[in-house]
């Protein structure tokens, strides 16, 4: 069965986005994350969002997806499963010892690998298999040869982002520390009381971007380019029923800080696209116009949020 | 009562540099399988760097290549294949496929989780260990206090590295090719990286920046080594000797990559003092002198990395 995953960065995105036809949501506890405040939940409109999509047969998953320190490790397991209680049906984690304990602790929720783990190659897979991973999101630079290599290997579900494969830059989830060496915030009020210092990869500090704004590059006493680290991702449509076909069987839409017109419309669009490659669809090529305009409004906004994050990093102290 | 151990990419840089202040050497760049010679894709000449180290009375431990893509695993196989024929100290991964690929074929030398293994939890290590990892790198966002806990609480070995630049980012594919003139004369989609052609640019030092004159963005600095990104100044932690000692640490780390011939040296020298006093419970020295050597090493200055919590750039001095 093929699904999409939406993202819910709020009660409201998570409404819409389960009226526009996704089989599964995705929220961040506060804190818990990797995205800053605005985007994530509160526990009390988690248990809503859940309410909702149960009520009209959809899912939600709760993102733990920031890596644990030692001294508060135990309140994620506990975090999970008060979620679990309230009817959330998995989790997607970074942390091998969480999966390890989250698979002890609730064996019948399905667990996702985040991207933040940083899997690179089909022996990844299957280690997260055994740990008791049920789904993994494919690494922004695999294409369909790399979807058959895993299957060849393990029997773990196959989660991809809608964006197109990228094969050059810096694009190192899960491999990256350059926004916490550089700038450091400490928790706000309203991620709640944590007892350790944190990072992008650990919850309270948000990821800078950095890697998406410009930066000076060169050999000293040279003239610099001028560049990002990485491309911009960019929305994908004509790859899905390669990917269909190669086995994946979950589609991700990001963009948990995204505007929530710009969720229900992707939302809409791809459950048109991917219900049409259910249907036996293999050109999807009379939803270019449409693509293209979903692609400039990804942009545009995403640019806005860079400048909006790089300038925030540069406020606070080192 | 204390290892001091660093890393040497090459034969030349094997037989050319002073690496007498060290009890082990990492052997192998873990970031970059076109680095020239580079013990970590070169199976040919393990034996000879092993022979080299084991004349010295040193460990060696080799590493392996930090993010190996599919395409990859065939030739990383073939690396510890010819690895598990020689007298090496240990194995180090970073990739956890590959930290099943040993386990599969029965490996029974220790490991060492590297770098880029996102190590954070005690629960994680203790994971690991069933894997036969004895040794892990503790994430350097990681303060001090976690590392000893994950320590103590894991009951594993934890590398403390206490001088150089920090590992940031490791890809898989070389920036600088990919905003070279070679690079983008082949394609930036293509990319020349990983094909043979590679003409090691990496050998000149590249930087990345930003900053604004008017003081309305912060001035950031960034090295850069092609498949991996160093802070752009040198963790030190030779006034913290003594405390290092005193938390029950016992395995310490130079960070050699890219840095210039002479670096580990002059750096091992120094740490090699400062913590056999440490160690031996003597009174630190004046650290005015080796301050001095350290940060005339250290193009973007000094600092403390993670441990003492706050963003990775800033410096405590304890006097």
């Amino acid at each position: 069965m093929t699904r999409m995953l939406a993202p819910a960065g709020s009660l409201e995105m998570a409404c819409a986005a389960v009226d526009e036809g996704a089989d599964i949501i995705y929220v961040g506890p506060l804190g818990f994350s990797r995205r800053p405040y605005e985007s994530e939940m509160s526990d009390g409109a988690i248990r809503e969002a859940t309410d909702y999509a149960r009520a009209r047969g959809a899912e939600l998953r709760v993102v733990l997806n920031t890596f644990p320190t030692p001294f508060d490790f135990g309140r994620f397991v506990d975090k999970a499963q008060h979620y679990a209680d309230i009817g959330a049906s998995g989790f997607i984690v970074t942390d091998i010892g969480l999966m390890r304990a989250l698979r002890q602790r609730l064996p019948d929720t399905v667990l996702h690998v985040s991207i933040g783990s940083g899997i690179s190659n089909a022996q990844d897979a299957a280690f997260y298999r055994a740990a008791g991973a049920d789904v993994i999101i494919l690494p922004y630079r695999w294409d369909v040869a790399e979807i058959e290599a895993v299957r060849a290997t393990s029997d773990i579900g196959l989660e991809t982002f809608l964006f197109e494969t990228v094969q050059t830059g810096k694009l190192c989830p899960g491999k990256c520390i350059m926004s916490s060496y550089l700038r450091f915030r400490d928790w706000l009020e309203v991620e709640g009381s944590r007892d350790f210092h944190g990072s992008a990869n650990r919850g309270a500090k948000e990821c800078y971007r950095v890697c998406q704004a410009s930066w000076e590059f060169g050999v000293p006493g040279e003239a610099p380019l001028e560049l990002k680290l990485r491309r911009d991702a960019r929305l994908m449509l004509a790859q899905l029923p390669a990917f269909v076909r190669a086995g994946v069987s979950c589609f991700k839409l990001s963009g948990r800080e995204r505007p929530v017109g710009m969720i229900r419309d992707l939302v809409r669009f791809y459950r048109k696209a991917i219900d049409e490659v259910i249907g036996g669809a293999t050109d999807l090529d009379h939803h270019a116009g449409e693509l293209a305009e979903l692609r400039l409004r990804w942009v545009r906004e995403k640019s806005r949020r860079v400048d909006t994050l790089m300038d925030r990093a540069a406020s606070y102290a080192n | 009562m204390f290892e001091l151990s660093t890393d040497v990419g090459n034969l030349k840089e094997l037989r050319e540099g002073g690496f007498s202040a060290y009890d082990a050497l990492y052997l192998g760049d873990f970031s970059c399988p076109d680095y020239p010679n580079n013990f970590s894709s070169h199976p040919e000449l393990l034996e000879a760097g092993l022979e080299l180290v084991k004349a010295r009375d040193q460990k060696a431990y080799l590493r392996l290549y930090a993010v190996p893509g599919n395409s990859d695993l065939g030739w990383v196989e073939d690396l510890v294949d010819a690895a598990l024929e020689l007298p090496f100290d240990a194995f180090e991964v970073h990739n956890l496929g590959l930290l099943r690929m040993l386990r599969e074929k029965g490996c029974r030398l220790p490991i060492h989780l590297g770098v880029f293994g996102n190590l954070y939890t005690h629960e994680t290590a203790k994971v690991l260990k069933e894997y036969g990892v004895t040794r892990v790198y503790p994430n350097p966002e990681l303060s001090l206090d976690e590392v000893r806990y994950i320590a103590d609480n894991a009951e594993i070995e934890v590398l403390v590295p206490v001088h150089g630049k920090i590992p940031l980012v490791i890809s898989e594919t070389c920036f600088i090719l990919e905003h070279s003139e070679q690079g983008e004369e082949d394609g930036a989609q293509s990319g020349a990286c990983g094909d043979g052609t590679c003409s090691y640019q990496c050998t000149q030092e590249h930087w990345l920046k930003r900053g604004r004159s008017d003081g309305s963005r912060a001035d950031w600095s960034l090295k850069d080594t092609g498949r991996m990104t160093l802070s752009g100044k040198d963790l030190c932690m030779v006034e913290h000797a003594a405390m290092l000692a005193g938390m029950g640490l016992k395995h310490f780390y130079v960070h050699n990559k890219g840095e210039a011939h002479g670096y580990a040296a002059a750096v091992g020298g120094i740490y090699r003092d400062a913590l056999t006093r440490a160690f031996c419970g003597k009174d630190a020295e004046d650290p005015t002198a080796s301050l001095a050597t350290l940060a005339g090493l250290a193009r973007e200055g000094l600092c403390n990395g993670y441990y003492f919590e706050g963003a990775g750039q800033r410096y405590f001095g304890r006097v």
